[in-house]
């Protein structure tokens, strides 16, 4: 990437000590420029929290370098804490606070003065709409409006970096675009974003960068049209199998990405098939439904999230491995432009 | 100056978020420190004048003793298993003054208590106190001390082994240690023992603060409990900065 590059992570690696000694970080390295929104996707147990603990300083890695505006963040975690601000994946408890209070009193932990973080406080609040909730006892607000609240907490005064760990969950669809919005602001105002994510969809349009973390490495580190690049132009087909009946073998102008599983252990099967052969495709999907050996197919344009999946879930099969616990979580979003067919 | 600044409004965070169960950790203060009072009352029937000072001093010193070496770490054991203390830890904040910022929330909230606890004692046991003009210096330094062993242990222990620790130190507190009778009823090796530890030297000194006329502060003790002092913040410290 860049050179000036805000955080720098050159070969960090992280082992957990204990009886399962689990290998977080393995020689994971990444540029975050100032302006950009760099994406970190990965399995659940990746690595990725563990990466962003050793960038706010709670977690010391065993090897490699941390970065931030030049600082040593491993030598001088302190002056790291001034640079960076984060929101943790878990909810910060703030029982006994409302979300205004608790945005406010952090913005001036951070060091603002007082009427500016009354003003950011206020944007923040009406940007994410907030509002009805913004003066509401903590205890009484939804997950999601807890979640945008700690997302203000961390935006009220940006650090240099801004990490933000899985920063749409519980939010609803309105505000989650509110939030994305936001995200984007936090970049084109200068900061350095690094954003853990699951909403593969939803981050596609704002990231810069992505970087795909499988078991502690990286396993793709691209522009999100860059990694699309093997499968532009594909489609994507999901069949939805009958339970109980065996499921169908795929045509040939079809390139399997999951299969259901032994004994139909799995009631979905995931390919992919060029333009060209769409119209094969759904006619030979159509016999499928009729014949009553499948529940429903959809036909999709080939998106980031099957790059993601092909990416770490086909490892996964091609080793043996239970696939359908190795699937990526991913947001069950009404995907829009899909063509869907099913028993009439 | 900032310091000052960012230690008031983390303690400020800290009461607020407390500010639910307030009232009833002010009411469980002021009811330990005067059940602790009238209770040796009963255990011992009517004492002598000079354990009855020993009785009343006793009290204030068990409370503020247990603000920081019980009521600290329990609050630190609770923010740890709700996960809110990791995400204070990526605030730009000095580390001691979490430390600072959570001695100044209770020792507010044990005020009361401790007021309290010295007119019970007062009144139970008919004694006349002579107050030392430096008696809130010595407060502090007792609270402090506490305070930075209890935020010490609930950092570096597991919040469950915490939570039976500081237990377990309420009853050696109160039954074991000579802050409300004197030394020589304990066994030799135990009166040793605590030469060396820091409670005995914290009581001798709140009993010296407020019964001046009786009681005198042993130098020796006052250097056993400053280097306690010192040793314990930067203990505190220490595993404040812990990383994993």
């Amino acid at each position: 990437m860049t050179a000036v590059s805000t955080l720098t992570i050159r070969d960090l690696s992280k082992r957990y000590r204990g009886r399962s000694g689990v290998q977080a970080n393995d020689g994971i390295s990444l540029d975050v420029a100032p302006g950009s929104v760099v994406g970190l996707l990965g399995h659940n147990g990746a690595g990725k929290t563990t990466l962003v603990n050793q960038v706010v300083g709670l977690v010391r890695p065993d090897a490699g370098t941390i970065r931030i505006d030049g600082v040593d963040a491993i030598a001088q975690p302190h002056l790291a804490r001034k640079l960076v601000s984060i929101q943790a994946q878990s909810n910060v408890p703030i029982t006994g606070l409302s979300p205004r209070l608790a945005i406010e009193l952090v913005g001036r932990i951070r060091g603002a003065a007082r009427g500016d973080v009354t003003r950011r406080t206020e944007y923040l609040i009406d940007a994410l709409d907030l509002g009805p909730w913004a003066d509401t006892p903590a205890e009484k607000v939804s997950g999601g409006i807890a979640r945008l609240t700690a997302f203000a907490m961390t935006a009220v005064v940006p650090g240099h970096v801004v990490v933000l760990d899985e920063p749409t969950n519980d939010v609803d669809p309105v505000r989650r675009r509110l939030l994305w919005e936001q995200i984007r602001i936090l970049a084109d105002d200068g900061a350095a974003l690094l954003l853990v994510t699951h909403n593969v969809r939803e981050a596609e349009r704002v990231v810069d960068h992505l970087v795909v973390l499988d078991v502690g490495k990286v396993l793709a580190a691209d522009t999100p049209a860059g990694l699309a690049e093997p499968l532009r132009g594909a489609l994507t087909v999901e069949l939805d199998l009958t339970p109980g009946a065996a499921a169908p073998a795929w045509p040939s102008i079809v390139t399997p990405v999951a299969d259901a599983g032994p004994g139909g252990s799995r009631l979905r099967a995931t390919g992919t098939v060029r333009p060209e052969d769409a119209a094969d495709l759904v006619r030979w999907a159509q016999e499928q439904v009729n014949a009553r050996r499948i529940e429903r197919y959809a036909l999709t344009p080939a998106s980031l999230e099957d790059v993601y999946i092909r990416l770490t879930g086909l490892e996964q099969t091609a080793d043996g491995a239970d696939e359908g616990t190795a699937r990526p979580q991913v947001a069950a979003d009404p995907e829009t432009g899909s063509t869907t067919g099913g028993a009439a | 100056m900032t310091a000052v600044r960012q230690t008031l409004l983390l303690a400020q965070w800290q009461f607020r978020r407390q500010s639910q169960a307030l009232p009833l950790v002010i009411v469980v203060q002021v009811f330990l420190s005067i059940a602790t009072v009238l209770g040796y009352g009963l255990l011992i029937g009517n004492p002598t004048p000079e354990f009855a000072l020993y009785l009343a001093t006793g009290a204030p010193t068990i409370t503020l003793i247990s603000v920081g070496l019980i009521m600290t770490p329990q609050v630190v054991a609770q923010s740890k298993t709700e996960g809110s203390l990791d995400w204070m830890r990526t605030l730009p904040v000095p580390r001691p003054l979490f430390l600072f910022s959570d001695l100044l929330v209770w020792s507010l909230l044990a005020l009361p208590g401790m007021v309290l606890g010295v007119v019970a004692g007062v009144l139970r046991f008919h004694v006349t106190l002579s107050i030392a003009p430096w008696i809130v210096a010595a407060a502090l330094l007792v609270s402090v001390t506490s305070a930075a062993v209890g935020e010490a242990m609930a950092t570096l222990l597991p919040p469950a082994v915490a939570q039976i620790i500081t237990q377990m130190l309420v009853f050696i507190v109160l039954l074991f240690t000579p802050v409300s009778f004197p030394a020589d009823r304990l066994p030799g090796w135990l009166a040793t023992a605590h030469e060396y530890l820091p409670v005995e030297p914290m009581a001798q000194l709140i009993r010296a603060g407020l019964a001046q006329d009786h009681f005198s502060m042993p130098g020796r003790a006052l250097v056993v409990l400053i280097l306690w002092c010192v040793a314990s913040v930067l203990g505190a410290v220490a595993a404040l900065r812990h990383r994993q």
